[in-house]
């Protein structure tokens, strides 16, 4: 199972989809079938994302090529989180509902906003709502100066209260 | 001498041949926890040992893939 980042899955999820199977089929997997699941609010924020599109594919692979894909998904940064499972079979029904998503017509539901609340807010600050690329941006050592001046302005603010 | 706690009762009972408790079932395994969100003992779950590791195992992948959370 794969958890995808939503801002990917907005923009096209037959795209996102084909991301992650391309990238087992590169390792050399079969893939078998591969579908949504679910599109959910996290328990937890994972990468400043409060929710987030489940892909659950099932591959054949030799045992050599699962530690190239496990690095893979580890450095692909749409990928939020995979897990991996050993199954003696695939479950009953699941070939029929990929088969499903994969034939024409199959509209796709477009995942809702993320609803940022004020406390995931208090948290991850800016980075709750901003795309990762730009999340990205902003940690890069250019921004050092940015945030220095932030830290300034804080302490500032913090002398005007405790004079007033 | 003090009065000893009566245990509360097992939640659920499951039979062994079931099918494999599944980390998807978020619903199922949202009843295995504390309103802490920890897992519930074997006493208070009232599964076998074999069972309670699948539980355990299936919580502990769920809350991996975020659908179920570590601490409420």
């Amino acid at each position: 199972m794969f958890l995808l980042d939503n801002q990917v899955v907005r923009a096209d999820w037959r795209q996102a989809k084909a991301m992650v199977t391309d990238l087992l089929a590169k390792n050399g997997a079969k893939v078998l079938c591969a579908r949504r699941w679910d599109e959910r609010k996290l328990a937890y924020p994972i990468k400043g994302r409060t929710r987030g599109t489940y892909l659950l594919a099932y591959f054949e692979i030799e045992g050599p090529g699962l530690n190239s894909v496990r690095r893979d998904f580890e450095l692909d940064e749409r990928v939020l989180r995979y897990l991996l499972l050993k199954v003696d079979a695939i479950p009953a029904g699941e070939m029929e509902k990929a088969a499903e998503e994969g034939a024409d017509g199959y509209v796709v539901p477009p995942p809702p906003t993320d609803e940022v609340t004020s406390a995931e807010r208090a948290v991850f600050g800016d980075l709750a709502d901003r795309p990762i690329q730009e999340n990205l941006r902003r940690n890069a050592p250019a921004d050092e100066g940015d945030a220095a001046e932030g830290a300034e302005a804080e302490v500032t603010e913090a002398a005007a209260t405790e004079e007033s | 001498m003090a009065e000893s706690r009566k245990p509360s009762p097992p939640i659920a009972s499951r039979h062994c041949d079931d099918p494999k408790i599944d980390y998807k079932e978020v619903a199922y395994l949202q009843k295995f926890l504390t309103p802490q969100a920890q897992i519930l003992s074997r006493k208070r779950s009232g599964f076998c040992t074999q069972c309670q590791r699948e539980l355990k195992q299936a919580i502990k992948r769920a809350r991996h893939m975020g659908l179920m959370a570590f601490v409420q």
